[in-house]
């Protein structure tokens, strides 16, 4: 009966074999991504040599003495660079958190900020903070997480309440009461700012609502970049399980997923990177819908390739949305959520009209 | 290869579906689920396929409490085929069957020239090579559903389990079905709606508001007794001078 009895025991030379074909992609994509927060560098309002650029990056990295300009030195170490890094951290998990959650909805308009989550996020953020809640013994990311989870449940019960139970209704449902926790929770979240006495501490409405990238230095890098990876690699763990989705959830179980258990990891996973991104750069919108779609477009439907590749799109293009925000209007930086919202409405509009996946 | 249920019974909002059924799969029998439309034959075949946990009772599958068993344990003894399962995605009929090797890869132990060759295979099996790559979209219901068959056997299971697989095929689809599936000569438990296509079947089990009528041979059980207290129909057996074979008229 086990033709493959080997299953459990992989051979060496397979894995050995896998991981010689994995690090051609893997490379790729990692060089993409270098590229694409190296432009976020170098690109900006004030412009700064590209010679700046290396020697800084040089003496940063490699412990170089060359000589900078201090000031053009550090406003590409700590502003600059943090900033594409942390915009590239937060695209690929927006978009992988839309990869899961399209797959495991089978929606395909399901993304954390549709469904209110990013919402839901900045809401427990603001608690924790501006509110006080907990007396200061939750912290801003925990507030986030647990706002994220909050979110999620509300919508996915108000949905199921709804009759959206079974697959070809459910799409509007949830959507719907994704759109209807969104507004309640960005309502909560402006509330609780105008409300509270310190205000001017607190991040601004706008921050929350829209996103923003400005107030990013490296202790967010900190926090943006093991978060990323450590999401990434669970979600690549079970890409073959998002697979057997496809079907819904009973043809998964009868192919051997435990179907509970791997929506609660993954779920907890998305929840955790969605709560993470928002509460270091606010919530931004429509990435998690955008790039899984034009992900699928350009590699297929496994999840084996998607999940990278949707990583590696997200990642360069919120660089670059991040990009556009700064140069677009001079002199003003514009909410970067405004950006992804101009793309991704659009988008958004196609995949109704279209009624179905890419 | 042993499936068992003991004593299963399903509740639902304080409904209950399915009372104390209890039923022996024969190994490499052909055995049919029959009944009215809500008589809990669904149901009973989601317990078996491990689905749906038993509000009282439980399943065995080789002696061992399904309860107990992984997800993955079980699939790799036992596949499951449901009456329409559907998909916007744009995959092609290849990759649906593809689904089926997940009991039997890992992380680790990723896809291998084998996993091709068995779903190349189980393609030939029910005879889609030829559709193999066509979009999921472009397949007739027919096709989808021997597609998921394929899908199943590329899980090399030892038994098959089959919730209604012909309703809404049209009658050569039906047909085809049916033979394909007696053809692969695995132990097979089909909920079915025909009573003409039960009379196919090694043993049927008749539900009747979720409870066991009977369990035996089509010839034994499908009498003019039963039909007329089981489906409230009245019917008859006519012999086809063809081949000799039994089958059923119906009348209200």
């Amino acid at each position: 009966m086990a033709s493959k009895a080997d299953v459990d025991m992989p051979d060496l030379n397979d894995l050995g074999k896998r991981v010689r074909s994995l690090s051609g992609p893997v490379c790729g994509g990692a060089l993409i991504v270098c590229a694409a927060v190296l432009c976020g560098v170098v690109i900006g309002e004030t412009s700064i040599g590209f010679d700046v650029v290396l020697k800084t990056l040089s003496n940063n990295f490699l412990g170089t003495a060359l000589s900078v300009d201090p000031i053009e030195s550090g406003l590409l170490w700590n502003y600059r660079l943090t900033r594409a890094i942390v915009a590239a951290c937060c695209g690929a998990g927006l978009a992988i958190s839309g990869v899961v959650l399209q797959a495991l909805l089978r929606n395909a308009l399901a993304e954390p900020y549709l469904l209110g989550i990013s919402a839901g996020a900045s809401t427990g953020a603001v608690l924790a903070t501006v509110a006080g809640l907990g007396g200061g013994a939750i912290s801003l990311s925990a507030g986030a997480f647990a706002g994220a989870l909050t979110a999620f449940g509300l919508v996915v019960t108000l949905a199921h309440f709804a009759g959206g139970s079974t697959a070809k209704h459910g799409s509007v449902q949830i959507v719907l009461a994704g759109i209807a926790g969104s507004q309640l929770f960005n309502a909560l979240t402006a509330f609780i700012i105008a409300k509270s006495a310190n205000a001017e501490q607190a991040k601004g409405i706008m921050f929350w609502l829209m996103g923003n990238l400005s107030g990013v230095r490296w202790p967010d890098v900190q926090v943006a970049a093991p978060v990323v990876i450590l999401g990434f690699i669970i979600i690549v763990w079970h890409a073959r399980y998002l697979d057997a989705f496809t079907f819904g959830t009973d043809a998964a179980a009868s192919v051997g997923v435990p179907v509970r258990r791997v929506q609660a990891v993954l779920i907890l996973t998305t929840a955790l990177l969605t709560a993470a991104m928002v509460s270091i750069v606010g919530s931004i919108g429509f990435v998690g819908l955008v790039i899984p779609h034009m992900a699928r477009f350009l590699v297929g439907h496994s999840h084996g390739r998607l999940i990278p590749a949707a990583a590696v799109f997200g990642a360069v293009f919120l660089v670059f949305a991040d990009i556009a925000s700064r140069i677009l209007i001079p002199g003003q930086v514009l909410p970067i959520g405004v950006i992804t919202a101009l793309i991704g409405a659009p988008t958004f509009a196609l995949i109704l009209i279209r009624g179905q996946r890419t | 290869m042993s499936l068992r249920g003991e004593n299963l019974s399903w509740k639902t909002r304080g409904k209950i579906i399915v009372e104390n059924v209890s039923l022996d799969v024969r190994h490499g029998e052909f055995l049919g689920l029959v009944g009215s439309n809500g008589s809990g034959k669904s149901t009973l075949l989601r317990m078996l396929a491990g689905l749906r946990s038993p509000s009282s009772g439980a399943v065995f599958l080789n002696a061992e409490p399904m309860a107990l068993m992984k997800r993955r344990d079980i699939a790799r003894q036992m596949a499951f085929v449901e009456q329409q399962a559907d998909t916007d995605d744009a995959i092609t009929a290849r990759t649906a069957v593809h689904v089926g090797r997940t009991p039997w890869l890992s992380p680790l132990s990723p896809w291998s020239a084998s996993d091709d060759r068995i779903v190349q295979d189980a393609l030939a099996a029910v005879d889609m090579i030829h559709k193999a790559n066509q979009p999921w979209n472009t397949l007739s219901g027919g096709e989808k559903q021997r597609v998921h068959i394929a899908r199943a056997l590329a899980q090399q299971p030892e038994t098959l389990l089959l919730d209604e697989p012909t309703n809404h095929l049209d009658i050569r689809h039906q047909i085809g079905i049916l033979d394909l599936l007696h053809r692969l000569g695995k132990t097979t438990v089909i909920a079915l709606h025909d009573l003409n296509h039960a009379m196919m079947c090694d043993r049927i089990a008749i539900m009747k508001d979720g409870r066991l009528w009977d369990i035996g041979t089509p010839d034994d059980l499908l009498t003019k007794e039963t039909l007329r207290a089981v489906f409230d129909i009245h019917g008859h057996f006519v012999t086809d001078p063809t081949d000799g074979s039994r089958f059923l008229r119906f009348a209200a």
